[in-house]
């Protein structure tokens, strides 16, 4: 089978994110890139039906500026065959829509017969991409995904609900965005990173287009967590009383 | 007494020489092939420093006389030189039999007293060590028959020489002038007869022709080490014991660790030859104490079965790759992840065997060719990688602990006489941060130069070293080095003993050689140059816990226990028996830190229980238990804490200690004051 994961290059999750000075965007000096957790498991999914059926070859692609060619290494080092970058002016504020377009273009190429990708990507948190793509395409999407496996001429998918999950069927090309699941991405062997470095990563050009587009106009911080507080001294109604007192006036939670 | 081989006597007696001398030759030869199957590494560096340890350990049998082996390490020390000096006698006994030549001095009074004297001392080790295996055998002991045929072999040996001998006086063979065996002679009386001479034929042939089938049962058995033991201390590593190895330009490599077996070195397959199976390892160590599947000991084994059972295939195909050794048993991959690095087996080890050095190629194997490593293991790998800290904390915060505390940055204090490395734990772990303030307190005090690095300082990489990731090691390390050295540091402190191995002993290996101290051995010489002073403090008892990447891998006992003893008011107990050099892990080292336990009991657990027992059979138990190294102090913490006793014993740094005893009074000893009127 033929997979192709699409990926974003997002600030890490261990990144202390700052806002700008332009309160609308945030401070990329100093940040740690790396792949969108969820895309992650996206490529770990699709390395596992690798592994079991070592005909299937995995591509990988991200739409972004250059310095998502390191997230695509990182999938390379991971064990994907092959990587594709669309890159160029304006990339970095494309819209779903864009993103989606540069995207089906890639998948009109390479022709993979399943696309995975993560359900939402951790940094704006939109999740549109994927279903965006599926439409584009005219394929069907399936949400939530956390397995899937080849089964009598199509793919039996693993989707997640409240409470347990459903198995569907697809019969054809099929795009898939991918829940967090049991298996943890795979930290990549040393010959598997050795080879990453050496790959090369082609890129295609990205057209931004005319089309509607939303802007962030305000960002924020969380408001820092004050300091805890511990009674200790009195006698247990004492403190109970207290506690019961903070609780309403301070906290408001009573 | 001349040899019993008139006529056809010296040529039977060379022809069983040949075969017994012939059948060693031929298996040795064997085992050398095999030997060599494994990668080529140089061992000849620091030649005298060699020869010394073959000294001490070999010929003094240094290593033999630990706690709690006196007794038995004394036995085997009366069977090891008297083979020394039987051997002696046995070659000329052979050279006398089949060419009536004699070897020079055999013929001495003094070198007949010391046949004598030994051949009685050897028997009665013997009996001493046939009657620990048959009756007390100790627990982790490999006891198998291999031990009785060798036990019996050599009893065969004293007993025919010292029948012959006694024989020999009663037949009245030995030569006027020559002196008679000593204590053979008290024999003599009870052997007079007509039958002596023929008891003295038969006995002597019974004494040479059993020497003989020893030499060609030798290299069968785990006796070799008696000939092994020779080249495997000789060859043993001169890196500092902490140090592992480091692959060189591993950018240009294709395969990492020991995937095979020929990716261990000839020196691994040598320690396997070598194992005596005494089980010392395994005795000490905390993983197969606690109920882990490691066994040091079988490590050792198992190598040394595997190039046995396919040495000949490898050699007859250069291309077969063989069993993978990390995968030689269903459970391999889970003993060798149970290992501490604490040094324990190494340390108890006789024969120089470096335990260590195998579990780790073995783990850069499972690693870093098969990305094996256990989950928590890659989560805390992919922290070092992405945040430069095992707890995927953000690298951005990492100085924050220090804000506000005055605490200068190499950035604002570039010319500071020593960084200190705070290390991970004490920028990220609440807890451990009171001990990098504790120190920094103490720094201020008796006014000694330094800066840290703040969010230029990343994971020294020791982590990921040990759980077998080379190249992250390597990537950090270089970092490290590079910021060092824009800052043109040459003095560091570390108050975490793994931050203070790897960049004492393991940065020289990629160019980075800084003067590096821990910060126990800075405060013991602050206080012992009256730099600081401290104040009284509560009287308490502190039982002090020996970190292993402090003591057994950098040998320091005595300068925490120093600062401990110069505290006012403060008793040191000792976790006896296992402290010092038999001190036993908190379970930390090697990665297991970020690893989870899910077998057996917790090490930190056993560990508390220790010092509470200590402490009673002293009558003095400890309200504090003090160590130098953060991951111990979170595994004590925790410890504590699971057995309900966080009350009664409250682990802390010894830092932590000094620091709360600064007295305030404390004035410098170059202040200016000493100007004052006295």
């Amino acid at each position: 089978m033929k997979i192709l994961t699409c990926l974003k290059q997002v600030p890490d999750s261990t990144t202390k994110i700052k806002v700008a000075a332009d309160a609308r965007s945030v401070v990329t000096e100093g940040i740690t890139w790396s792949i969108s957790p969820y895309d992650e498991y996206a490529v770990e999914l699709a390395l596992e039906h690798k592994d079991g059926d070592p005909a299937t070859t995995v591509s990988a692609v991200s739409v972004g500026p250059a310095r998502a060619k390191d997230a695509l290494r990182a999938a390379l080092a991971m064990g994907c065959d092959d990587a594709t970058l669309v890159t160029g002016d304006g990339v970095e504020n494309a819209t779903a829509a864009e993103i989606a377009a540069a995207l089906a273009a890639v998948v009109t190429d390479l022709a993979p017969e399943l696309v995975v990708c993560g359900k939402q990507a951790s940094d704006d948190d939109q999740g549109l991409v994927g279903p965006a793509l599926a439409d584009l395409l005219g394929w069907p999407h399936v949400a939530l995904v956390t397995k899937f496996a080849a089964a009598g001429g199509g793919l039996e998918i693993w989707k997640e609900v409240e409470g347990g999950h459903e198995v569907w069927k697809a019969t054809g090309p099929v795009v898939l965005t991918v829940q967090k699941s049991a298996k943890e991405p795979r930290y990549p062997s040393l010959p598997g990173i050795m080879k990453a470095k050496k790959k090369e990563i082609p890129e295609r050009a990205f057209a931004a287009t005319d089309g509607p587009r939303t802007l962030v106009t305000r960002l924020e911080p969380p408001p820092q967590r004050g300091a805890g507080k511990i009674l200790k001294d009195g006698d247990p109604a004492g403190l109970a009383t207290e506690l019961v007192a903070l609780l309403r006036d301070e906290a408001k939670v009573l | 007494m001349n040899a019993p081989t008139e006529g056809a006597g010296a040529v039977v007696l060379l022809v069983v020489a040949l075969a017994g001398f012939g059948a060693f030759a031929y298996r040795t030869g064997k085992l050398y092939r095999y030997l060599r199957l494994g990668r080529n590494e140089d061992r000849t560096d620091r030649p005298r420093r060699r020869l010394r340890d073959e000294l001490v350990i070999y010929l003094l049998q240094g290593k033999l006389f630990k706690r709690p082996y006196l007794v038995r390490g004394l036995a085997h020390a009366f069977i090891f030189w008297g083979f020394i000096v039987i051997t002696v006698g046995t070659a000329d006994l052979l050279l006398n039999g089949i060419f009536k030549a004699r070897v020079p001095g055999t013929e001495s009074a003094a070198f007949v007293w010391l046949v004598d004297v030994f051949a009685f001392l050897v028997l009665a080790s013997i009996a001493l060590a046939a009657v620990r295996r048959l009756f007390f055998k100790p627990p982790r002991m490999h006891i198998a028959l291999d031990g009785y045929v060798i036990l019996g072999l050599i009893a065969t040996l004293m007993v025919s020489l010292v029948v012959f001998e006694s024989a020999g006086i009663a037949a009245d063979l030995v030569a006027t002038g020559q002196t008679a065996p000593p204590l053979a002679g008290l024999f003599a009386p009870l052997l007079r007869g007509p039958a002596a001479g023929a008891v003295f034929a038969l006995s002597w042939w019974v004494h040479v022709v059993t020497v003989l089938a020893f030499a060609a049962y030798l290299p069968q058995s785990k006796h070799l080490h008696i000939v092994t033991t020779l080249p495997n201390v000789y060859f043993r590593s001169q890196r500092p014991r902490g140090a592992l190895a480091l692959i060189p330009d591993i950018e240009e490599q294709e395969s990492f660790g020991a995937s095979g077996l020929r990716d261990l070195s000839w020196k691994q397959h040598l320690d396997g030859y070598t194992c005596t199976e005494c089980g010392r390892c395994s005795d000490s160590c905390p993983a197969a104490a606690t109920g882990k599947p490691l066994d040091p000991q079988k490590i050792v084994l198992d190598l040394r079965d595997l190039l046995l059972a396919e040495g000949d295939l490898l050699l007859k195909d250069p291309a077969a790759a063989g069993t993978a050794p990390a995968h030689q048993t269903a459970t391999k991959p889970e003993e060798l992840w149970g290992c501490t690095t604490c040094a324990a087996c190494v340390e108890a080890c006789p024969v120089t065997i470096e335990h260590i050095d195998k579990i780790v190629d073995l783990r850069r194997s499972l690693t870093m060719m098969e990305s094996a490593a256990p989950p928590e293991a890659q989560r805390a790998m992919t922290n070092i990688e992405r945040a430069g800290n095992p707890w995927g904390e953000a690298a951005d915060t990492r100085g924050a602990w220090a804000e506000g505390l005055g605490i200068p940055t190499y950035a604002d204090a570039p010319e500071a006489e020593y960084l200190y490395f705070v290390g991970c734990a004490a920028s990220f772990d609440r807890r451990n941060q009171r001990v990098a303030k504790a120190l920094a307190r103490i720094l201020a005090a008796a006014g000694v130069s330094f800066a840290i690095l703040a969010k230029e300082e990343t994971c020294n990489g020791d982590p990921a070293r040990r759980i077998g990731n080379e190249y992250l090691w390597q990537q950090q390390a270089k970092r490290n080095i590079e910021t060092f050295d824009r800052y043109k540091v040459r003095k560091v402190i570390a108050s975490c003993p793994h931050c203070f191995n790897t960049i004492a002993n393991e940065y020289p290996q990629l160019g980075g050689s800084y003067e590096v101290v821990h910060a126990l051995q800075l405060v013991e010489r602050l206080l012992a140059e009256g730099r600081i002073a401290l104040g009284a403090g509560a009287a308490e008892t502190v039982a002090y816990h020996d970190p292993c990447y402090l003591g057994r891998h950098n040998g320091i006992y005595e300068q925490p226990r120093e600062v401990l003893d110069r505290m006012p008011g403060v008793r040191r107990i000792e976790v006896e028996p296992h402290h010092r050099e038999r001190g036993f892990c908190c379970g930390a080292g090697g990665g297991r830190m970020w690893m989870e336990e899910k077998t057996g009991e917790r090490i930190n657990h056993r560990r508390v229980d220790q010092i509470v027992a200590a402490g009673r059979a002293q009558g003095a138990p400890p309200a504090t238990v003090a160590s130098g190294c953060p991951f111990c102090l979170i595994m004590l913490d925790e410890g504590v804490g699971a057995k309900g006793i966080g009350d009664s014993l409250k682990p802390v740094d010894v830092l932590e200690l000094v620091a709360a005893r600064l007295s305030p009074a404390g004035t410098p000893a170059t202040s200016e004051k000493g100007a004052a009127p006295g």
